[in-house]
C-alpha cells in the first residue's frame, strides 16, 4: 500500500519548498516475541518469559519506553537487567535526530543479543501506521503513533495463543499528556521513574536514572541563582545581528570562575572572550557551544592570575564566600591587559559526555545526594543521588549530565559506570585515555578481517614491480624496546665519488587500502598513543610490530627516499621507490652511538654509520645557520620494574649524536616529500606547518631574560635562534636550558593541512619554507595520506577520490590535529601519573630546583633532575596568607621580604599529596630561601638502602 | 459536399456536426490534487482536450512597482504527446502565445488577490508558477486551460508563514511546521474564458479541430462569475465585423456567466470529500 508523506522545508535560498515522498506500508512486519504464532519471523528476539522482579507489574511484560525515556535514561537502558524492550521505529528516528551519541548506544544495545532488544517498524506497518492530523504537532502525532503500536501490541499479544500467560507491554512515557491519553485508551502505562524504581531486585539501578526535570525542585534554594537563558530562536537572531558572538566556551584549568569563549572568526580572525564570575559564566560547562554578549567596555577585565579551585562542601546558600573569591578576581587591572569581557547569555549546543571522576561523600550519613568532583578540572562538580556512596567512594565512576535548573549552584547528574579503584594503575589509564578521548577499545572484527593473511610472505609480483635493496646494508636506530620500527636507513660510496644515502620507511599503504574499514579506524584513530608502559596502536599489532615493522633480516616491504649527495651533503639527486629491503641490524641510540664511537669496529654497518653521521652533522650545521630553533623540553624515562610494571626511577632523556643523525635524515626526507607532492598535488598535498608565533608570546620569554640582563631577538627565528646560543650567565650553566624551555612555551602548535586551504606553509621551528610527515606511516595517518600521495604522484599506487577532495583532506586533518594533541596531553597525565607513583614510592625528597614561573599567589618550580615542574603556593586555606606583592613587570612576587623572580635557585621539599585521591598532586614546599612562616623546615630524607633496588 | 459546407449549412440551422447546441460545450471532467508535489493542481478533459494545470508557490521578492502584491508567473508546455505538431520546437510559438494570453487574463489584482500573496511589503511576497501541460489537442485551448487553472488556484494551498522581526530590523520568514496549515486563495474572482469561433455567419463556443478549420478569427472572452468581461483579444487571420463582435462579446457574457456556477459547485463537493475522496488520476 502507498501513501505519500508530504512536508514542506525552507531552502537555503529562502524559498519554500514542498517534498513529497512516497511510504509504503507493508503487512509482513512481525511482532518479534516468542509467543507469537501468526507472525513468521524466523527468530523472535522478544523472549517468551520476559520476567524482572517488579513490585507494579508482576506478570510477564516487555517495555516500550518513549523517545524522551530513550534520551534521557539511556543509562537505565543499557543495564544487563533491562531486557525485552521494544523500540519503535518512531522512537529510533526521533532518537537519531535528536542525538547522534545515544542514537549510536541505543543502536548497540540493539545490536546485542543478550539485551532482547527489538525494533518493530510501526511507521510502514500497515496497522500501526497513522497520518498527521490537521492542527496535530509533530511530537503529538509521534505519541500518539508510539500509543498506537503499544496498543496494537496488546491486542496481538493477546490474540496469539494466549497460553502467554498474560504477557502484557508496558509503555513507559513521563510525559503527562501522553500517560493520561495512553490510560484512557486501556494502555499500561508507567513513568520511567515509577517502574524503575519498582524493580525490587535491583535497586542499584536506581542511581542511574537521570533526574527529570519534576525532581529539581526538592535539591535547589528557590533562589536563582543564574540569569535565565535565551530560547534558540533569539540567540539567532543575536547572532545574525552581531549583537551575540557565537563560540565554544573553554573553562580555565586553574580558576572556576573564569573562561573564555573561542570565536572562530573567517580565516584569520579567530578571538576570544573573556568570561569571569559564576553568573557571567551562567551554566555552560566546558565544550559547549554557547552565546555570548559582550559587556561594556569599561565592565572590561583582566584575566586574573590568581588559581581557585572550587573546593570544600556544597555550598548552595553560603554565597558570601563566592562573593568573596569572585571579588578577589576583579582586582582592578592596568587599561591594556584587560581584554573584551562577556557573559553567557545562552546556550546553542551543550557537549556533555559522561565524565570521569569521583564522588564526594555528603557529610550527613544516609544522604542519598552527593557531589561529584570530575577529573577534568574544567568541569564543574556535579551532583548526583546515589545510595551505594559508601561503596563508590574511593572509585573512579563515570557520571552523566542530565541538565543545569538556574537555581542551582551545580549540575545534576547520575551514575554511569565504576571504572574500579581510584590509585590502581589500569583504573587510572583507563581513565585519562577516556578523558582524552583516546580510542582504545580492541579492534573489531570488522577491522582485523582485512589483516592480511599469515603466514605471510612477499610475493614475486609484488618482488617484480618494486625495486629490490635487499643487497643495501640498511640498518635502523631506535629507542630501546621499540618494535614498531617505520623508518630504517643506508648510505654507499658511489663509483662517481658522490655518496647515496637512502632512507627507508615501512611501506604500510600497501597493507592499508583506501576506505577498507582496517583504513577507516586508522583515521579515526589518527595516531598511536604511547603511555609510560603501554601503547595503543592506530593499526593491529600484527601490521605495527609485525609485517610493517623494518626488522632485521627479514624481508620487507619498503617505501624509499634516495638521495645522491656529494660529501658536502649538497643533494644532487632525489628519487623515491618502493622497494624490499633487509635490514641488517636494529639498533638502540646507545648501540650506534658505540658502534661509531669504537675504532675497532670496520663492518659494513658501521661505516655507513660513520658517514651518515658525518653527513647528519653538516645537515644540521645548514639548518641551525638557515634559523631552525633548537628548543628544549624535559623528557623523563621511567625504569620500569619488570613483574609489576612500577616505576622504580625517573632520569630524562639523554640525547646522543645518533639521535641527532636519525633526525636530520628523517627531516630530510620529509622535505623532500614534501616538496615532491606538493608540485605533484598543489590543491591536495598534506603538509605540517608551523606558524610564527605571535610577538606577544615572547613576553614571558623577554621579561625573563632581561631579569638576567639577557637580550633575546624574537624578530625571526634565526634572530632567536642565535640570542638563544647567546644567552650564557655567568655561573649559571642551567640558565641557557631553562631559557629554551621557556622559548619552547612561547611556540605555536604545529599543525597538518590541505595545501589546497591555505597559503602559509611555512615551518617556523625547523625554517622550511615546506613540510610534511612522511617517516612514520606506522603511528601516525597523516604519513598514510603522504605515502598515498608520494606513491600516485611516481605512478606506483593508484589514486581515490578521496585522496583529491581538498575539502576532506582538511576534515582528515582536523581530525589528525584533534587526535594529536589529545595523545599528548594523554601521555603527559600518563607521565604525571607514573611520576606520582614513582614519589610515592620514594617518599619525601628534597631537591633544587629553579623558579619557572611567578604567578599571583605562587611560584613554578622546575627540578632538573626529574623533569618535573610544581607549584609552591603562598596562600593555603588553612594558614593566614603571608604578605604578598606581585609585580606584573617584572615578573616577580614579594613573599614577606624575600622577593621571588623566574630563575631563582630554590629548595623544595618534594612529597605526594594524596589527601585528594583523585588529583593526587606532588606537592613541593618551599625548604630555601627561608621565609618565616611560609618555608618549612628540610625534612628527614629516609635513607635509599631501603628503596627496591634498581634494575642494572 | 465539402466539409465547410456541411458545418456551416448544419450551424444556419442551429445544428453542429457532434449534435450540439451553438453555446453548448463538450463533456468536461476536472480534477483536482492530482499531482502531489505542486502546491495546487487540476486537470480537465474537455472532449478529447485534455490540459494538467500544477501551481508551485515559491518565495520571491515583490515588483518595485507595486511593493505590496505577489504575482502569477505562467508557462505552458505543449508536449508532442498532444499533437504531432508540437514535435521539437513546433509547439513554442503556441505555447508563448497562450502565456502571454494567460499573464493578461489572469495576473491582475482584479482576478486574483494579490495583496494577500504579499508577505513584507517590498520583500517577500509569493510567487505563483503555473505550468500549464498540454498532454492532448482536440481544440478550444483556451477555455480547457482557463478553467484547469481556476480550478487549481481554487486547490491551491499555501504554506502559511510568519514574520519574525529581530531588533536590527531585520526580517526572518519563519515556516509553519504543520503541513496543514496553509493559507487558500479566493478564486470568486478568477474569470473564465470562453472562445467563440465565427463560423460562417454564426458563432459556436468550445470548437472542435473541424469547426476552427473552418472558421475565420475567434474571439477570446475572459468572464467572470459576475459577467464582467475582463480581457478580450481576437485570434485567427480573418476579419470581424463590429456587429458580430457585440453579438459574439454577448453570447460569451452569457455563457462565461453560466460556467462558473456549476464549476464553484463542483470544486467545493470535491473539496468537501476531504482524505475520503477516491484519486482517479492519470490511469482513470
Amino acid at each position: 500500500m502507498l501513501k505519500s508523506k508530504i512536508f514542506v522545508k525552507k531552502t537555503r535560498a529562502g524559498g519554500v519548498m514542498k517534498i513529497v515522498r512516497e511510504h509504503y506500508l507493508r503487512d509482513d512486519i512481525w511482532c518479534g516475541s516468542e509467543v507469537c504464532a501468526e507472525c513468521k519471523q524466523e527468530s523472535a528476539e522478544l523472549q517468551r518469559d520476559a520476567c524482572i522482579e517488579s513490585n507494579l507489574c508482576t506478570y510477564p511484560h516487555y517495555v516500550i519506553p518513549d523517545t524522551n525515556v530513550v534520551l534521557h535514561q539511556i543509562d537505565v537502558l543499557e543495564d544487563p537487567v533491562i531486557r525485552n524492550v521494544i523500540i519503535l521505529q518512531t522512537v529510533l528516528q526521533e532518537v537519531r535526530h535528536r542525538s547522534a551519541p545515544v542514537y549510536k548506544r541505543l543502536k548497540d544495545i540493539i545490536h546485542e543479543k543478550e539485551k532482547h532488544f527489538y525494533t518493530f517498524t510501526n511507521e510502514h506497518h500497515r496497522e500501526t501506521f497513522i497520518e498527521r492530523e490537521p492542527g496535530e504537532s509533530a511530537n503529538d502525532r509521534n505519541d500518539r503513533a508510539i500509543r498506537v503500536a503499544a496498543k496494537w501490541y496488546c491486542q496481538h499479544l493477546k490474540t496469539s495463543e494466549s497460553d502467554a500467560d498474560g504477557l502484557k507491554v508496558v509503555l513507559l512515557t513521563n510525559d503527562q499528556g501522553n500517560k493520561q491519553k495512553a490510560e484512557e485508551s486501556g494502555l499500561l502505562v508507567y513513568r520511567c521513574e515509577e517502574y524503575i524504581k519498582s524493580l525490587i531486585g535491583n535497586p542499584e539501578l536506581v542511581d542511574r536514572l537521570a533526574l527529570s526535570n519534576d525532581d529539581k525542585n526538592e535539591i535547589t534554594s528557590s533562589k536563582l541563582l543564574f540569569p535565565e537563558h535565551l530560547p534558540l530562536s533569539k540567540i539567532q537572531a543575536g547572532i545574525k545581528s552581531g549583537s551575540f558572538l557565537q563560540g565554544t566556551f573553554r573553562a580555565s584549568r586553574d580558576n572556576y570562575l573564569e573562561a573564555t569563549v573561542f570565536i572562530q572568526g573567517d580565516g584569520e580572525e579567530s578571538t576570544e572572550i573573556l568570561l569571569q564570575g559564576l553568573q557571567n559564566l551562567n551554566r555552560a560547562v566546558y565544550q559547549d557551544v554557547v552565546a555570548v554578549q559582550l559587556l561594556p567596555r569599561d565592565q572590561w577585565v583582566a584575566p586574573s592570575s590568581v588559581v581557585l579551585q572550587d573546593e570544600g562542601a556544597a555550598k548552595d546558600d553560603n554565597e558570601e564566600e563566592e562573593d568573596e573569591e569572585e571579588k578577589a578576581l576583579r582586582i582592578s587591572a592596568a587599561e591594556a591587559a584587560r581584554k573584551p569581557t562577556g557573559k553567557v547569555v545562552g546556550i546553542i549546543k551543550r557537549n556533555w559526555r559522561p565524565f570521569c571522576g569521583m564522588l564526594n561523600a555528603s557529610h550527613i550519613k544516609e544522604s542519598t545526594r552527593h557531589l561529584f568532583t570530575p577529573a577534568d578540572r574544567r568541569i564543574p562538580r556535579i551532583r548526583i543521588e546515589t545510595r551505594q556512596a559508601s561503596t563508590l567512594a574511593g572509585q573512579r565512576i563515570m557520571v552523566a549530565i542530565d541538565g543545569w535548573p538556574k537555581h542551582s549552584r551545580y549540575p545534576n547528574g547520575h551514575f554511569v559506570r565504576s571504572l574500579g579503584s581510584a590509585g590502581e594503575k589500569d583504573t587510572e589509564q583507563e581513565v585519562l585515555l577516556l578523558e582524552h578521548d583516546v580510542p582504545h577499545q580492541a579492534f573489531s572484527q570488522a577491522v582485523l578481517s582485512f589483516l592480511p593473511e599469515m603466514p605471510w610472505a612477499i610475493t614475486p609480483e609484488e618482488m617484480a614491480r618494486r625495486e629490490d635493496l635487499r643487497s643495501l646494508t640498511v640498518c635502523s636506530v631506535d629507542p630501546p624496546g621499540c618494535t614498531d620500527i617505520d623508518d630504517a636507513l643506508h648510505c654507499r660510496e658511489l663509483d662517481n665519488g658522490n655518496v647515496e644515502v637512502g632512507v627507508h620507511i615501512a611501506d604500510v599503504t600497501h597493507f592499508l587500502r583506501p576506505g577498507n574499514a582496517l583504513d577507516k579506524e586508522a583515521a579515526n584513530r589518527g595516531t598511536t598513543v604511547y603511555l609510560c608502559g603501554k601503547r595503543i596502536d592506530m593499526v593491529p599489532e600484527l601490521l605495527s610490530s609485525n609485517l610493517c615493522s623494518l626488522r632485521s633480516n627479514v624481508e620487507r616491504l619498503a617505501f624509499s627516499c634516495i638521495w645522491e649527495m656529494n660529501h658536502k651533503a649538497e643533494i644532487l639527486k632525489t628519487r623515491f621507490t618502493k622497494s624490499v629491503i633487509n635490514s641488517k641490524a636494529s639498533l638502540t641510540y646507545a648501540e650506534a652511538q658505540m658502534r661509531i664511537d669504537d675504532t675497532t669496529m670496520k663492518d659494513d654497518t658501521t661505516n655507513s654509520l660513520r658517514a651518515l653521521n658525518k653527513l647528519a652533522k653538516i645537515l644540521k650545521r645548514y639548518r641551525i645557520e638557515k634559523g631552525a630553533l633548537t628548543l628544549s623540553s624535559l623528557e623523563v624515562r621511567f625504569h620500569m620494574d619488570s613483574e609489576t610494571h612500577d616505576p622504580i626511577d625517573l632520569q630524562t632523556k639523554e640525547l646522543m649524536e645518533t639521535n641527532s643523525m636519525v633526525e636530520e635524515f628523517m627531516l630530510l626526507a620529509n622535505i623532500s616529500v614534501a616538496q615532491k607532492i606538493y608540485d605533484e598535488f598543489p590543491d591536495c598535498a598534506m603538509l605540517r606547518k608551523h606558524p610564527a608565533p605571535p610577538l606577544s608570546n615572547y613576553d614571558i620569554l623577554l621579561k625573563a631574560a632581561k631579569s638576567k640582563d639577557v637580550e633575546i631577538h624574537t624578530d625571526s627565528a634565526k634572530a632567536l635562534a642565535d640570542s638563544l646560543d647567546m644567552a650564557r650567565v655567568e655561573g649559571f650553566p642551567y640558565f641557557n636550558t631553562l631559557l629554551r624551555i621557556l622559548a619552547t612555551r612561547c611556540m605555536m602548535q604545529a599543525v597538518y593541512f590541505c595545501s589546497g586551504m591555505d597559503t602559509d606553509f611555512h615551518h617556523y621551528g625547523l625554517a622550511s619554507p615546506i613540510y610534511t610527515h612522511f617517516t612514520s606511516p606506522i603511528r601516525r595517518y597523516a604519513d598514510i595520506i603522504v605515502h598515498r600521495l608520494l606513491a600516485v604522484a611516481i605512478g606506483a599506487d593508484k589514486t581515490y577520490p578521496d585522496l583529491m577532495d581538498k575539502q576532506k583532506q582538511s576534515a582528515l586533518s582536523n581530525n589528525l590535529n584533534y587526535r594529536h594533541k589529545m595523545s599528548q596531553y594523554a601521555q603527559r597525565a600518563s607521565v604525571a601519573f607514573h611520576t606520582q607513583l614513582f614519589f610515592k614510592s620514594r617518599g619525601i625528597l628534597n631537591e633544587e630546583g629553579f623558579v619557572l614561573f611567578v604567578r599571583k599567589n605562587a611560584i613554578i618550580v622546575l627540578i632538573p633532575k626529574f623533569g618535573l615542574e610544581g607549584t609552591v603556593f603562598f596562600d593555603t586555606k588553612d594558614k593566614a596568607a603571608p604578605h604578598l606583592v606581585f609585580d606584573e613587570d617584572g615578573p616577580t612576587l614579594k613573599v614577606e621580604q624575600h622577593t621571588f623572580s623566574i630563575f631563582d635557585r630554590v629548595k623544595v621539599t618534594i612529597s605526594l599529596d594524596a589527601s585528594n585521591i583523585q588529583h593526587q598532586k606532588i606537592r613541593m614546599s618551599l625548604i630555601e630561601p627561608v621565609i618565616a612562616g611560609v618555608s618549612v623546615p628540610a625534612p628527614e630524607v629516609e635513607p635509599l638502602a631501603k628503596k627496591p633496588k634498581l634494575d642494572r | 459536399m465539402p466539409l465547410i459546407t456541411i458545418v456551416c449549412h448544419g450551424l444556419e440551422d442551429d445544428l453542429r456536426v457532434d449534435g450540439r447546441g451553438c453555446e453548448d460545450y463538450r463533456h468536461m471532467e476536472i480534477e483536482t490534487d492530482v499531482v502531489s508535489n505542486t502546491d495546487g493542481s487540476a486537470k480537465v478533459t474537455l472532449g478529447h482536450t485534455a490540459v494538467l494545470v500544477g501551481i508551485k508557490a515559491d518565495i520571491g521578492k515583490p515588483r518595485p512597482m507595486v511593493p505590496n502584491e505577489g504575482y502569477l508567473e505562467f508557462f505552458v508546455d505543449c508536449s508532442a504527446n498532444a499533437t504531432p505538431e508540437f514535435e521539437g520546437r513546433g509547439g513554442e510559438e503556441l505555447g508563448t502565445e497562450l502565456s502571454n494570453t494567460l499573464y493578461k487574463v489572469f495576473n491582475n489584482k482584479h482576478s486574483v488577490d494579490l495583496k494577500g500573496l504579499c508577505i513584507s511589503a517590498g520583500e517577500h511576497c509569493w510567487v505563483l508558477y503555473v505550468d500549464v501541460l498540454l498532454l492532448q489537442c482536440d481544440g478550444n485551448l483556451y477555455d480547457a486551460i482557463s478553467v484547469a487553472i481556476k480550478a487549481a488556484l481554487f486547490n491551491t494551498k499555501i504554506p502559511r508563514v510568519h514574520i519574525s522581526a529581530d531588533e536590527e530590523g531585520g526580517k526572518e520568514i519563519e515556516l509553519s511546521d504543520d503541513p496543514y496549515d496553509c493559507m487558500r486563495l479566493n478564486v470568486e474572482n478568477v474569470p473564465c474564458i470562453v472562445t467563440l469561433c465565427k463560423v460562417g455567419h454564426r458563432h459556436v463556443v468550445d470548437a472542435t479541430l473541424q469547426e476552427k478549420a473552418c472558421s475565420v478569427a475567434s474571439l477570446i472572452i475572459s468572464v467572470t462569475h459576475k459577467g464582467t468581461v475582463t480581457c478580450t483579444r481576437k485570434v485567427g487571420g480573418g476579419s470581424l465585423d463590429p456587429e458580430s463582435i457585440f453579438e459574439m462579446t454577448k453570447a460569451g457574457k452569457r455563457v462565461g456567466k453560466a460556467l462558473h456556477a456549476p464549476l464553484m459547485k463542483l470544486l467545493q463537493q470535491e473539496e468537501s470529500l476531504g482524505k475520503t475522496r477516491q484519486k482517479v488520476g492519470f490511469l482513470g
